[in-house]
């Protein structure tokens, strides 16, 4: 096996307490490999979403380690795993997530800004990235301009253009029709191949897992197999 | 006139109220949606009404400071004037009242007890006096001297003692003071005083009287003060045997009742004079009728300066308001979408609002009313502490607070009306809507091309408006913020109609920068209007709110500019670039909100800052003025008795010596002055002289620094007084006499001749056949000393050779205090009076300093406008991004990012609205300070109140910052993981 990225050892994530406890995750242990590409599904509330946010950094674990590349993301203070996110991870989301203020280039450079790249250069690398996903002719267009499609590959350009180690993709197609899913699908998987970056996909579509190379199966925030 | 404004409020209420049931009943289901909005987040509904009701609080506060300021006037105006509703009396050349027949009296009190409105007729003899109590040494000058009979004044009221008994008045051998006069005196009861006069005499003071309606008679108990006698000891004294110069009338119906009698009273005593003989040249004046008319103007005139003020306030309470309800209609598009969606007509999304607003609007003015009488009292109070000094104590102040029915009710309602027609406004606007828009949540597309058309008509309509108001009144002597609204106006419209054919920011840009032109521009207003016009304070809410609306559409239209340099500037790369970059986004991106909030920072700035520039200018003027109203003295003096010796006699006396430097001895008199071609003519001034055989330091020519605003062919100041020292055919006026350049004006002044230096006016002693033609070759800078100053040799020929006045100096590190008591005291028996001209003028100075600083407190509540403006922004963005804040958060933005481009963002919309404000602010009182008016009151140059500019807006920024603290901490402190899936 490739060397390990990320290693989840006994990840519990509990919401409320007393009556009200929830186990969203129960004691999950994970090794996703350097250059995998490995998608999570299950049913709904069986715990999908929060895997992806407590392995990402983007929430916290009630118990257990997180190790990505080595380092327990949970041990750092909140403004260094902010940082460690600038530097090594992206996502990508159902909803897409694009600031509406800024254009589809001024989203994609966003990163790259907050890594502390000049802002010429990031200019340059996002509108490149943009290009290279068929938007080179909606650099300047804001994301109320654009069609469902059209956002997803501008969130994924962002996602990508910091070159991180791991992207995490919460239900990229789920607001996507058939054409649009199959586009992000094979974009995945080109900048897998051609970048190879560990890719985390939660999602509901069995044609998303399938042009995964691993899927992980979850039911009660635990993975059957 | 009050009472018909408050029934027409009120039945505006009722049918506002009416027409709303009406809706109610017809359209159910939007009022009940409208109560559920109302319901469903009291903590919004709060913070909506404290939003909402600035407006009324301003409206409130006007009235009730107003009301305040009335009450006070007319509780001292009532106080001074006593029961004497109707006066019979002549003016002398000196000032004083003028002897008659005792005789006069009798017929017209005979005529009177057939006159039922007439309750008493008292003869008096009222003039100035100096007392002398032998029993503590203190000499008092310049003191009322009231003089009747115990017998013939009961209807003038009861003198009442300290400890509150009555007292008949002062009888043979006896004389009563006022508190003012004791307090003076450091007198008691059975101290020997010495009442001056042409015949001295010393009686015993038997009692010290209550400032009340008999005590304050005249002075309000306010100084100086007062020394009664009995009529025939005054007229002994003041050798005036058989003779008075006062008849006091008093009309039945009390003192406030008796006013409405004094027309029939006058005519009535108009007609009596006319048939004595003995009464030529009498006149009939009504004192309380003309100084309560004079109070009310007062207080009216307060409010108007409030409330003009406060409108720049209110304007931006309403556009808080609009902003409000943009807020709201952006957060239920979705829920707006869905009712349209549904089957719900626009009509019915109106109601919506307007039915939601209407319960803002009800319990807003409510709660601003209530606040405006709380910002009332702060006022009063601050007033109480700042003004309170001898008899105008602060307690009578606080006791003056007046809150009328009529304030209140014209509060609410207009409070109500403005706060409900702009939500109407604003409902009818954001329930316009696109359902599919609205449901997905897509931006709104550019407004069709039908939508300039609109534009483009309405432009018309204002450009007809607009000429309207410029034309007719361009040239001419009406209000100027007629045509210089006329012109805004047509400018507007121009720019509405051009955006119909060219681009907008093309359009609008040249808008607002010639709005900025018309309005800000001092030189193109005398061009265009010319000089003649008339106004007053409303000028400046008109070329104020021009301005600020040509600022922030030169802003609107321009914005992406001003942000792409910014975001050069800022986004460079490096730790803060994401930052300024998310920050400058946003109201870069969304201009009309921006706007809002910059409009509501821009007016509350622009006024503060336009208030402490103008208290300073005008302070620094009066500083200026001091020198060139003082001529380099500090004390102007008269004596009742001439003083020939007065240099002499000071150089000779050691301690007198050792505190004057200058003693300049000055001829006085009255003289009839016609000025060929002006009006009034004649007109009575006062004559002074200098004579020129004096010493250095004791000759007007040589010591006046008394300045000249013109001179004929150029003469130097030093030419014109060595002219005036030689040549009997010579004069020069004071300021007053200047042809009269001003635009705006204060209001109506006593008329006055006016004249050009070189022209030839001709004087002579009041009644008098001599007549001496004079040309002007100077017209001096002061006006603080008024009236014609000619050679000795000239005023010899008007018959003035009595050295009768005085101009004084402090030598350098004597006090003026101890000088003028030693000097008074020294010319005790002449009656010297001494006015302090550098103190008069310091006093002003302390009274504007006050009065700018509570206009300064009073516009700074609109801060509370913005403040309730960026609070509510904040909050509703952090809902708003919640999920753009997750995104951020997810990309690497800590918590400090998320925190820093708030303020970043809040940062740019207050500075710039501070910065809007403060230059123009700053502009219009530059403006202002250059025009002829201010040249002609005396106002010569601008002054920038640095510190009190830099502390507006310190205290305005740390304000709005505290405003939005809680929002962007609450912003920075959202979960990630939760707000990238958030839905609000």
């Amino acid at each position: 096996m490739a060397e390990p990225v990320v290693v989840g050892e006994n990840v519990w994530k509990t919401y409320g307490a007393g009556d009200t406890e929830v186990n969203a995750l129960r004691g999950i242990s994970v090794v996703i490999a350097r250059g995998e590409m490995v998608a999570v599904m299950g049913p709904s509330g069986s715990g999908k979403t929060t895997f992806l946010n407590c392995f990402s950094g983007l929430d916290s674990v009630s118990q257990g380690r997180v190790l990505i590349g080595g380092v327990d993301i949970h041990a750092m203070p909140d403004a260094k795993r902010s940082e460690f996110r600038a530097q090594r991870t992206g996502f990508v989301f159902q909803a897409y997530n694009l600031l509406p203020v800024l254009s589809a280039v001024e989203n994609v450079e966003m990163p790259l800004l907050i890594s502390g790249v000049r802002a010429r250069e990031a200019r340059e690398r996002a509108s490149e990235m943009l290009r290279q996903l068929g938007l080179g002719d909606r650099l300047d267009h804001r994301p109320s301009e654009l069609s469902g499609g059209q956002q997803q590959r501008v969130s994924l350009a962002r996602a990508l253009v910091t070159k991180p180690a791991i992207v995490w993709a919460d239900e990229p197609t789920g607001n996507l029709d058939e054409e649009g899913s199959h586009q992000v699908i094979a974009l995945l998987q080109q900048l897998n191949q051609s970048f190879g970056q560990t890719m985390v996909v939660v999602t509901h579509d069995a044609e998303v897992a399938a042009g995964c190379h691993r899927t992980l199966r979850m039911r009660d925030g635990q993975f059957l197999s | 006139m009050a009472d018909a404004t408050v029934t027409a409020g009120l039945a505006l209420l009722a049918i506002v109220g009416v027409v709303a049931l009406a809706f109610a009943v017809s359209h159910r289901l939007a009022f009940r949606i409208a109560l559920r909005n109302v319901r469903r987040g009291r903590g919004r509904t709060v913070l909506l009404i404290l939003g909402l009701l600035v407006g009324t609080t301003i409206i409130s506060g006007s009235l009730i400071v107003g009301s305040t300021v009335q009450a006070l006037d007319v509780h001292y105006t009532y106080l001074g004037s006593g029961y004497v509703h109707e006066s019979v009396s002549a003016t002398a050349p000196s000032g004083g009242f003028a002897p008659f027949a005792y005789s006069v009296y009798t017929d017209v009190a005979a005529a009177a007890t057939g006159q039922s409105l007439i309750a008493g007729v008292t003869p008096m003899v009222i003039t100035t006096t100096q007392v002398y109590d032998r029993s503590t040494g203190i000499p008092e000058t310049n003191l009322n001297l009231i003089a009747s009979n115990p017998n013939q004044s009961a209807n003038l009221g009861t003198f009442h003692s300290l400890s509150g008994d009555a007292l008949p008045g002062p009888t043979t051998g006896q004389v009563y003071v006022d508190e003012q006069t004791a307090l003076a005196l450091n007198a008691t009861v059975g101290d020997a005083l010495v009442v001056y006069g042409p015949h001295p005499v010393e009686l015993t003071l038997t009692a010290i009287v209550q400032d009340d309606l008999r005590g304050a008679f005249i002075t309000a108990g306010l100084s100086p003060g007062n020394v009664f006698l009995d009529l025939p000891t005054a007229q002994s004294l003041e050798n005036l045997s058989g003779q008075i110069n006062y008849i006091a009338v008093t009309n039945v119906g009390g003192q406030s009742g008796g006013i409405a009698h004094s027309s029939t009273v006058s005519a009535f005593l108009n007609a009596t004079l006319a048939s004595v003989p003995a009464a030529a040249g009498l006149s009939v004046q009504e004192p309380m009728k003309n100084n309560i008319a004079a109070a009310e103007q007062s207080g009216m005139s307060v409010q108007t300066i409030f409330l003009v003020l406060g409108l720049f306030s209110i304007v931006a309470g309403a556009m808080l308001i609009v902003g409000i309800f943009i807020m709201l209609a952006e957060e239920r598009k979705g829920e707006m979408g869905m009712l349209r969606a549904v089957g719900m007509r626009r009509r019915e999304l109106v109601f919506v609002y307007y039915f939601e607003g209407f319960v803002y609007a009800v319990g807003s003015a409510l709660a601003g009313t209530l606040l405006g009488v709380a910002v009332g009292y702060l006022l009063t109070y601050t007033f109480s502490l700042l003004f309170a000094s001898g008899a105008l104590t602060s307690t009578a102040i606080l006791q003056s607070f007046t809150v009328t029915t009529d304030d209140l009710v014209i509060s609410y309602v207009a409070g109500f009306v403005l706060t409900l027609v702009t939500v109407a406004v604003a409902s009818s606007r954001v329930s316009r809507l696109n359902i599919v828009q609205a449901i997905r949540d897509l931006p709104s597309p550019p407004p069709p091309r039908r939508w300039y058309t609109i534009l483009g008509i309405l432009g018309v309509v204002l450009v007809l408006v607009g000429l309207a108001l410029l034309v007719p009144n361009a040239q001419g002597t009406s209000d100027i913020s007629i045509p210089m609204l006329g012109g805004g106006l047509t400018i507007l419209g121009l720019g509405l109609v051009a955006s119909r054919f060219v681009r907008n920011r093309l359009a609008f840009s040249a808008v607002g920068a010639g709005l900025l032109l018309w309005a800000g521009v001092e030189p193109l207003h005398r061009l265009v209007l010319g000089s003649a016009h008339s106004g007053g304070i409303f000028i400046v809410f008109v070329e104020g709110i021009l301005m600020v609306t040509g600022a922030l559409l030169l802003y609107v239209f321009n914005s992406d500019l001003l942000i792409r340099g910014l975001l050069r500037l800022a986004g460079q790369g490096g730790p803060g670039a994401p930052r300024a970059r998310i920050g400058l986004s946003y109201p870069a991106r969304r201009p009309g909100r921006t706007a809002i909030n910059l409009t509501i920072f821009a007016l509350v700035t622009f006024t503060m800052v336009a208030i402490a520039c103008f208290g300073a200018t005008l302070q620094a003027n009066l500083n200026n003025t001091i020198a060139t109203e003082s001529g380099g003295y500090t004390f102007f003096g008269f004596s009742t008795q001439p003083i020939p010796q007065l240099p002499q006699v000071v150089a000779n006396n050691s301690t007198l010596a050792a505190q004057f430097s200058v003693t300049v001895p000055v001829v006085s008199g009255a003289v009839e002055v016609d000025v060929p071609g002006s009006a009034p003519n004649p007109y009575l001034d006062a004559l002074y002289s200098a004579p020129t055989n004096q010493s250095a330091s004791a000759s007007f020519y040589a010591t006046s620094q008394f300045g000249f605003s013109s001179t004929w062919q150029g003469m130097s100041s030093a030419a014109v007084y060595d002219e005036l020292a030689t040549n009997a055919s010579v004069a020069i006026v004071d300021q007053t006499y200047a042809p009269v350049t001003s635009s705006v004006s204060s209001g109506p002044t006593a008329p006055h001749p006016t004249l050009t230096v070189g022209q030839s006016i001709y004087l002579r002693p009041p009644g008098s056949s001599t007549n001496l033609s004079v040309r002007v070759i100077g017209v001096m800078s002061q006006s603080a000393i008024t009236g014609v100053w000619v050679n000795p040799q000239a005023a010899s020929t008007l018959g003035y050779r009595s050295q009768d006045a005085f101009l004084l100096t402090v030598r350098p590190g004597a006090s003026a205090t101890l000088a003028a008591q030693d000097a008074k005291r020294a010319f005790f028996p002449e009656g010297l009076v001494l006015f302090n001209i550098v103190q008069i003028l310091q006093t002003s100075i302390a009274s504007t300093e006050g009065v700018i600083g509570l206009l300064e407190i009073f516009v700074g509540l609109g801060l509370g406008v913005g403040i309730a403006a960026m609070g509510i922004l904040a909050l509703r963005a952090v809902v708003e991004r919640r999920r753009e804040i997750g995104m951020l958060r997810s990309m690497g933005f800590t918590q400090r990012d998320v925190l820093t481009t708030f303020v970043l963002e809040y940062s740019f919309t207050t500075l710039l609205g501070l910065a809007i404000g403060t230059v123009l602010g700053i502009w219009i009182v530059y403006d202002l300070s250059i025009s002829p008016s201010a040249a002609a009151s005396g106002v010569s140059f601008f002054a920038l109140p640095v510190a009190n500019i830099a502390l507006i807006l310190v205290a305005a920024y740390a304000l709005a910052m505290l405003a939005i603290a809680v929002p962007s901490i609450r912003a920075s402190r959202i979960p990630p993981a939760d707000a990238v899936r958030a839905t609000e």
